[in-house]
């Protein structure tokens, strides 16, 4: 049984691969997969999600590449033990601004739809500049 | 290949030996009956001594077994059933697309076809051959007294059923391949088939081999025992007495007493030419099925 | 020859009528492309005539670098094909089936073919006319797994399945990608989830291919633009422009870019797959009615 089971949100527009990458990351980053645990394998994901295998491998090579993960021949892709340690301090002090950028977004007078686009489009343009 | 162009062609087989098997049924009880007579009234002995008293028996035996010997000739129809029956697996692969099925898997189309024609032509070929050991064991009687040139026994014995069964088969199969519908080729392939037969049997087969021209007084030649007539007449100082054809019986005995003088004209087939007519007959439809089959063969592969 | 199947200037032509035409692609080994096209465009042509169940009128097509024709016995055995309409013989038990993929193919692997029908929870004994759709589709595709093909080609394959039987369907063929050196594609009208199951696309159209490439360039590549009115000049000479609409006050284009859209009147806009297929596929029917008109 996988330790961790992918979903896919087909309509963010966000690349598949990409979805992959991104819930690694987060679950690595909460704790949930431990350095040395292993990442479903490509058969595993493809079963759960019908999805291309050729996905799963990029997804893999980019966790690969970015350092967070390693492939072991003939075992599978395993969290890597020098994955970057788990978001303690930082984490706390982003949500509590985060919190606080919400308060006075909606002091300012914001509606949901308000606070949402503004999300959504400063997080696109600072994706661009990344 | 084999395997699967058995089991595709398994329910056919099955009709085609169920067939077989009713004939077979019929035939034995009244074979037997028509040899007992045969034998218990020595008609094989009259035959050959061409006795007068032979007469009344012949006459009896033809009035017993005249109507089932009539009936048989209906038997010309199996072969033709049996022919078009067997290529109903190979239509049907065409009708429903199976037979892409076929050539996407590691096979060649000319391996796939070698399966699908040779099968039905072994099994067309055993099944008359069967027809022919049957018919052949249960006319021997009537084709003693008739002679082996009459229709209905020539049609089932010797060697032209061979001929007919692959006549239809090659009819259906050359008709299925170019409109792909088994059922409407099955029954065109039978209706052709037997048109086909009807015109051989009545207009051409008594000339595929050269007929004998023969003329004398008194005594016909001996070869003229149990010949098939085409045309007879005598003549008596230049003037024709008498016209006609038809079969000169075996047992009859030919009596002409006021006709002593008269010279007699007449063109037949003798029963020496049976072996003869048969193999040629044989060969005439076996080469059109081959043809036909090869057509069919043509047909498939080029199909895309 | 590193491409799983290649055509260059591919035509097939029935009578006087071409069904394809001018078809060159490439399709690299280990993907998994969809085949795109309206209904009539020359998909079902394309894959008869890669498993060489047709023969070209003009071009050359080429499958694991064999001609599929003139090297059939060779070709056949590393080609899986599965038409459209999943033809099996109705009167086969399913295991029956499975010993004539046995007689027919070297390479058949009967283990895997065993395993796959009982996952599925196919019943063996039963006759394959009595099955439903999705079963007898699963066990035209086991047929054509157990084959071991390099290249899968499939026509059509879902189209006529529910949408569970299409993704469990689906969900097969994709196991066996990742379980083995395996190249797919897959024709199909369906664009919904293709950006999920494929990686290269070709979009076929009147009988031409349209687009070929790995989908996330294309994805990558095309760009809806909204400006003012009757400024795309421009743009045209700098990207090529698939569709052009205008409003009163703003032109709409949807393009391929060369290159990023650095013209500030422009307001560019990302687009997902299924937008840019819809984009080729209708400026085929807006020629095809140009073709009607004049």
């Amino acid at each position: 049984m996988a330790l961790i089971a992918f979903h896919l949100d087909s309509r963010s527009g966000v690349p598949t691969y990409l979805q992959l990458v991104q819930q690694v990351r987060h679950a690595v980053q909460l704790g949930i997969l431990q350095p040395g645990d292993q990442l479903p394998t490509v058969k595993e994901v493809v079963t759960s999600l019908a999805i291309n295998p050729n996905t799963v491998l990029k997804a893999y090579g980019v966790l690969e590449s970015d350092g967070i993960a390693e492939g072991r021949r003939g075992q599978g892709t395993f969290v890597k033990t020098s994955a970057p340690a788990p978001l303690g301090d930082d984490f706390g002090k982003l949500r509590r601004s985060l919190r606080q950028w919400f308060a006075q977004a909606r002091a300012a007078g914001l509606d949901e739809q308000a606070i949402e686009a503004l999300l959504s489009e400063q997080h696109s343009s600072a994706r661009r500049v990344a | 290949m084999i395997w699967l162009s058995w089991r595709l062609q398994r329910t056919e087989t099955l009709v085609v030996l169920g067939v077989l098997a009713l004939l077979t049924a019929w035939l034995v009880p009244t074979g037997l009956n028509m040899w007992d007579a045969y034998q218990h009234n020595s008609l094989g002995a009259c035959i050959v001594h061409q006795a007068l008293r032979c007469d009344s028996a012949i006459g009896l035996f033809r009035a017993r077994f005249g109507g089932i010997s009539n009936l048989a000739s209906w038997f010309n129809l199996l072969p033709g059933l049996i022919g078009v029956l067997l290529a109903a697996p190979l239509v049907s692969d065409l009708e429903n697309g199976t037979y892409r099925l076929a050539w996407t898997q590691s096979i060649t189309r000319r391996r796939w076809l070698l399966g699908k024609l040779g099968l039905p032509v072994v099994a067309a070929l055993l099944a008359a051959g069967g027809l022919i050991a049957l018919f052949s064991w249960w006319r021997t009687p009537i084709a003693h007294l008739d002679g082996r040139l009459d229709t209905g026994v020539f049609d089932t014995t010797g060697t032209v059923m061979l001929g007919y069964t692959l006549f239809a088969l090659g009819l259906a199969l050359a008709l299925g391949a170019v409109w792909r519908r088994t059922a409407a080729s099955l029954i065109v392939g039978f209706v052709a088939y037997f048109a086909a037969r009807i015109m051989v049997d009545f207009k051409l087969r008594d000339h595929l081999v050269a007929a004998v021209h023969a003329t004398w007084r008194g005594r016909p030649p001996a070869s003229f025992n149990n010949a098939k007539v085409l045309n007879f007449f005598a003549t008596l100082h230049g003037h024709r007495v008498i016209s006609g054809g038809g079969f000169t019986g075996g047992g009859v005995k030919f009596q002409a007493p006021n006709l002593n003088k008269a010279l007699f004209h007449a063109v037949y087939q003798p029963e020496s030419h049976f072996w003869p007519l048969q193999l040629t007959e044989t060969a005439l439809f076996t080469g059109v099925a081959l043809l036909l089959i090869a057509f069919a063969a043509w047909r498939i592969l080029r199909t895309d | 020859m590193n491409a799983a199947f290649s055509t260059h200037e591919l035509g097939k032509r029935y009578g006087s009528q071409w069904a394809l035409r001018d078809c060159t692609l490439e399709i690299p080994r280990g993907s998994v492309t969809a085949l795109v096209g309206p209904n009539g465009a020359g998909k079902t042509t394309l894959l008869r005539l890669a498993v060489g169940l047709s023969r070209p009128s003009a071009g050359s097509v080429r499958v694991l670098g064999l001609d599929p024709h003139a090297d059939a016995a060779e070709a056949l055995p590393r080609v899986g094909f599965l038409a459209q309409e999943h033809p099996l013989y109705g009167g086969f038990t399913v295991a029956e089936m499975l010993r004539v993929g046995r007689k027919l193919n070297p390479a058949w692997d009967d283990e895997a073919a065993r395993a796959r029908i009982a996952e599925l929870d196919l019943p063996l004994k039963k006759k394959v006319r009595s099955l439903s759709g999705g079963q007898r589709a699963q066990v035209a595709l086991t047929l054509t797994l157990a084959k071991r093909p390099a290249l899968l080609l499939l026509d059509e394959p879902v189209a006529s399945l529910d949408p569970l039987a299409r993704r469990e369907f689906m969900q097969s063929v994709l196991e066996a990608v990742a379980e083995r050196e395996l190249t797919v594609v897959l024709s199909s009208h369906i664009l919904a989830d293709l950006e999920r199951v494929c990686d290269h696309l070709v979009i076929l159209a009147v009988g031409r291919t349209q687009l070929v490439g790995p989908i996330e360039e294309i994805v990558a590549s095309h760009r809806l633009l909204t400006g003012p009115r009757d400024d795309a000049g421009e743009v045209a000479r700098m990207h090529d422009v698939v569709r052009e609409s205008h409003a009163e006050r703003q032109t709409t284009l949807l393009v391929r870019a060369n290159g990023h859209v650095y013209d500030a009147r422009w307001t560019v806009h990302e687009l997902d797959l299924e937008e840019i297929v819809l984009a080729y596929l209708g400026q085929d029917a807006a020629r095809r009615r140009e073709a009607v008109a004049s």
